[in-house]
């Protein structure tokens, strides 16, 4: 039996757990490495692939402990934090401070009962539980023994057998007593110019894809910007990833240069008295609507925003009839507009966009580009989710509708108290859905949680580089329809549901249901025209109400706590207003993982829901 | 705070952008702000208010009031015990509107509703009086004809909105309400089980089979795909996965 280790780590055996940890891997995987597991057990089941290559470049190193993990007592420690974590609104200290002190009971011997093994299978390949996964720790430039300590316990909060705190039973000296010798004002520097030149390297790295002379990559540009986009380079790679522009750059010249101008005939037509009846009442919605949109981000008080959106939105309206304007819509173009305007600053003034007013930087061409550019990718956005708006809005009340199912699966008491408090869902995630979470969260944080939403969930179309043109070359005239995804999250077709039903009494099934789907989106990866690589199987891009769907689940489940302790009036009055002014980026990136992590987890296992 | 409290369910029901949230909003916390935010789907507000030796909690449901989001209205007004119909006195079409809620009310809410129709925005007629679209006299006879409470306020200057909802809280019936504060026995209980997430995944399910293979497939797709910024941090989560698809059940009815 091999254990899986962390790569270039200087401890290793409590990396992996010590004697009885470790996940044991079935593969013979020589080393136990765990990128050669992961290639091993991938190429089983989808064919062969080239490594992954998000794995690149990565050093855990910018994640250098925090002070207070320097301490030697971090069992009270993380008791504190989870007392903290409990008693809050949100979470404290940063990014992972809920989710360390709730970890703990992985290691707390109360727990153990939830983890009896009553499959044979198992014990076979998994002697402990609660073993991380491994991670790649960049040991060539680590430096001391000591900082790679120091980062692994950082590595693990949630993991206390890893830190010491939990290993006392198994006899393994924890890296966590490693005396800290540093200030914390040194760590904290030390911690700027790592975030620092990681961020250098990651502008390096979209900056190197983006000035490819042929056939941008569009599909690693996906992966990487999962992770969040740097804000130079978010107008262009936006645009990409919508799949507004094709992903031969070779075209976006002309290609820009014909799409802006389809806008401006159409705004010239829209506006001409004599060959359109206006549409007053949309018009004047729309107006009504601009100044109360934002309201709070001084830019969309300027007269010239509100006349630019107001085109926008009122061509948009009138060109989906079936849809029209409908209220959300506002809140949804201002990300495009706010995030395309500032390719017309100097890159030192980025970031007072929210603050100028553009008409004093603008020329009026500059104007009509920008706003073409808007109007394209909006209409791009709203195609996935055209069911959210037209009469009935069938889209939201089925996302309503998986959301209670989901979390009815993930969190039973949760959904009990809510029934019991007659608390329905309909009730907060109405707009959760029609604005996409936009009114819960700061503009910097929604644009940030954008970057990720375009990189999962856009059109296939535009995943295959050579296909990407065509789709994005849409004729204004005559509206698309959205490209229905026909899989959807919590229906099954029902050949498959037949499938799920063995699922419970062969231990091999759900292998063949995961394999299946693998098959599935390599195939659809070639279709597409692109080459079936590493990550058709394990990157495939959801839908966007599908994806929204549980990153709402996970938002939701994140105060489940306290929402427990709470009657109808509280509940909703919380979910209204829920604790997230100041939230920053590294709160919506977590909540964003967590979201990936129940897709992964209930997308095709659970897909004969409802 | 000893006297009986009644609890009031209220809706406001009228066109978009007549002041239904900015009427709540002054109701609520004497507050008004120049460009709120349209009202999504829809929301809720309390409000408790002393009428001779009674409180009354208000419980008020603001709807949108865009008209794709009409469907959405009867789950508001089904259960209410009051409504404001709210129009803008400077916006004709609105009173129009304001008369279809009021049949609509009729016709499928509580029989013994109570409806206030409230013309809203009358500090805009101080400025300029020739602003005024729908006279105070249309109001009163609408009102009268259909059995309504009638009010003109302004959510901006707060002229007459206490009053309405005061007005309200006389005419409902004073039943004995329920202390509405449940202490809430019994939810606590797993309080201290560590993380949450665990203990309510797994308590309530039992440990089902689910094969190495997929479980290895999920670890491999977590973590690859995982961002690369969080797998470090999140090296927990995954492990958290590990302990979930071992026991979540995948396959209950
Ligand atoms: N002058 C004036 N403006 C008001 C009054 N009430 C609301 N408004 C404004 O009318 C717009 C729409 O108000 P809102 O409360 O959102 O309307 P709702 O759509 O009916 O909820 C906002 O810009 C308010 O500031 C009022 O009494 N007087
Ligand atoms: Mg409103």
């Amino acid at each position: 039996m091999k254990s899986w280790k962390i790569s270039g780590s200087p401890h290793k055996g409590q990396a992996a757990g010590g004697a009885t940890g470790g996940i044991a891997a079935r593969s013979s995987s020589a080393d136990g490495n765990f990128d050669a597991m992961s290639k091993q057990q991938a190429a089983a089941i989808s064919g062969p692939r080239k490594q992954h290559s998000a794995l690149q470049g990565y050093s855990p190193l910018r994640y250098m402990p925090p002070s207070r993990s320097a301490s030697n007592d971090s069992n009270a420690l993380l008791k504190q934090s989870r007392r903290s974590s409990h008693s809050n609104n949100r979470p404290t200290g940063g990014a992972n401070a809920g989710h360390s002190a709730s970890t703990t009971s992985f290691t707390t011997d109360g727990s153990g009962k939830y983890f009896q093994d009553l499959d044979e299978d198992w014990s076979a390949v998994i002697d402990d539980y609660n073993m991380p996964i491994p991670v790649y720790l960049n040991g060539g430039s680590a430096g001391t023994a000591d900082s790679l300590s120091r980062a692994s316990t950082h590595s693990y909060p949630q993991l206390p057998n890893l830190t010491g705190t939990g290993s006392g039973s198994r006899g393994t000296p924890g890296p966590a007593v490693v005396p800290e010798t540093r200030t914390p004002t040194e760590i904290a520097q030390e911690r700027d110019v790592q975030e620092l030149n990681s961020m250098m390297a990651r502008i390096t790295k979209f900056n190197a894809l983006l000035s490819s002379k042929h056939i941008l990559n569009v599909k690693e540009l996906r992966q990487l910007s999962w992770n969040g986009i740097p804000k130079p380079n978010r107008p262009k790679v936006w645009k990409l990833l919508i799949g507004y522009l094709p992903a031969n750059t070779k075209r976006h010249e002309s290609f820009l240069q014909r799409k802006r101008k389809e806008y401006r005939d159409g705004i010239t037509h829209t506006f001409d008295e004599q060959n359109h009846q206006r549409d007053i009442p949309t018009w004047h919605q729309i107006e009504i609507d601009l100044p109360r949109t934002n309201p709070s981000i001084p830019l969309y008080q300027f007269k010239s925003v509100q006349h630019s959106l107001q085109k926008i939105l009122y061509l948009w309206a009138i060109r989906h009839p079936a849809s029209g304007y409908v209220q959300g819509i506002n809140d949804l173009v201002t990300p495009f507009y706010q995030i395309f305007l500032t390719e017309y600053l100097p890159a030192s003034q980025i970031d007072e966009v929210a603050n100028r007013d553009p008409a004093m930087y603008m020329s009026e061409e500059q104007t009509v580009q920008l706003e073409a550019d808007t109007f394209w990718c909006l209409t791009k956005l709203l195609e996935q989710i055209t069911d959210n708006y037209i009469h009935g809005q069938p889209g939201i009340l089925k996302q309503v509708k998986n959301l209670s199912q989901l979390v009815k699966r993930i969190d039973a008491d949760l959904y009990d108290h809510f029934t019991n408090e007659h608390v329905e869902f309909i009730q907060f995630a109405f707009r959760w859905m029609n604005c996409l979470l936009m009114r819960e969260f700061e503009m910097d944080v929604v644009i940030r949680m954008w970057d990720t939403y375009l990189a999962e969930t856009s059109q296939d179309s535009s995943v295959g580089g050579a296909t990407t043109g065509a789709s994005a070359g849409a004729d204004l005239s005559a509206p698309t329809t959205p490209a229905q995804r026909t899989v959807s999250t919590f229906q099954t077709p029902p050949s498959k549901i037949r499938t799920e039903a063995t699922v419970g009494a062969s231990p091999s099934s759900p292998l063949s249901v995961r394999s299946f789907s693998a098959t599935t989106a390599v195939t659809k990866t070639t279709a597409s025209g692109a080459g079936s690589d590493d990550a058709s199987g394990t990157r495939q891009s959801s839908s966007l109400n599908e994806f929204h769907v549980f990153v709402c689940a996970a938002f939701l489940i994140k105060w489940s706590d306290q929402l427990c302790g709470m009657d109808f009036q509280e509940i909703i009055t919380f979910l209204q207003n829920p604790p997230t002014k100041d939230w920053r980026e590294s709160d919506i990136e977590m909540l964003l993982s967590e979201a990936y992590i129940w897709q992964s987890l209930y997308k095709d296992a659970t897909s004969h829901w409802l | 705070m000893n006297n009986p409290v009644t609890s009031i369910k209220l809706v406001l029901l009228g066109e978009v952008a007549v002041g239904k949230s900015s009427i709540v909003l002054r109701f609520v916390s004497n507050d008004f702000a120049e460009n709120k935010e349209p009202t999504i789907g829809a929301a809720f507000l309390t409000q408790r208010v002393n009428i001779n030796e009674h409180t009354i909690k208000f419980e008020i449901w603001d709807t949108a009031g865009q008209e794709r989001f009409a469907s959405l209205a009867p789950m508001y007004y089904r259960n209410a015990q009051a409504a404001l119909v709210v129009y803008d006195v400077t916006k004709p079409q609105s009173f129009i509107k304001a008369r279809h809620w009021v049949k609509e009310l009729h016709e499928q809410a509580s029989k013994d509703i109570i409806i206030a129709l409230v013309g809203n925005k009358i500090d805009m007629l101080d400025e300029d009086p020739t602003e005024r679209k729908v006279a105070r006299e249309e109001g009163e006879k609408l009102a009268q004809e259909e059995n309504l409470l009638f009010f003109e306020t302004s959510a901006k200057t707060g002229a007459n909105v206490n009053e309405v909802f005061l007005k309200i809280g006389e005419n409902v019936p004073l039943k004995q309400a329920a202390d509405g504060s449940n202490n809430g026995s019994g939810l606590n209980v797993r309080r201290d089980n560590g993380w949450i997430w665990q203990t309510r995944l797994i308590q309530p399910r039992k440990p089902l089979t689910v094969a190495a293979e997929s479980l290895v497939v999920l670890i491999t797709k977590v973590h690859i795909s995982f961002p690369e910024r969080f797998r470090t941090e999140y090296g927990g989560v995954a492990a958290w996965a590990v302990n979930l698809c071992k026991t979540v059940s995948w396959n209950q009815p």
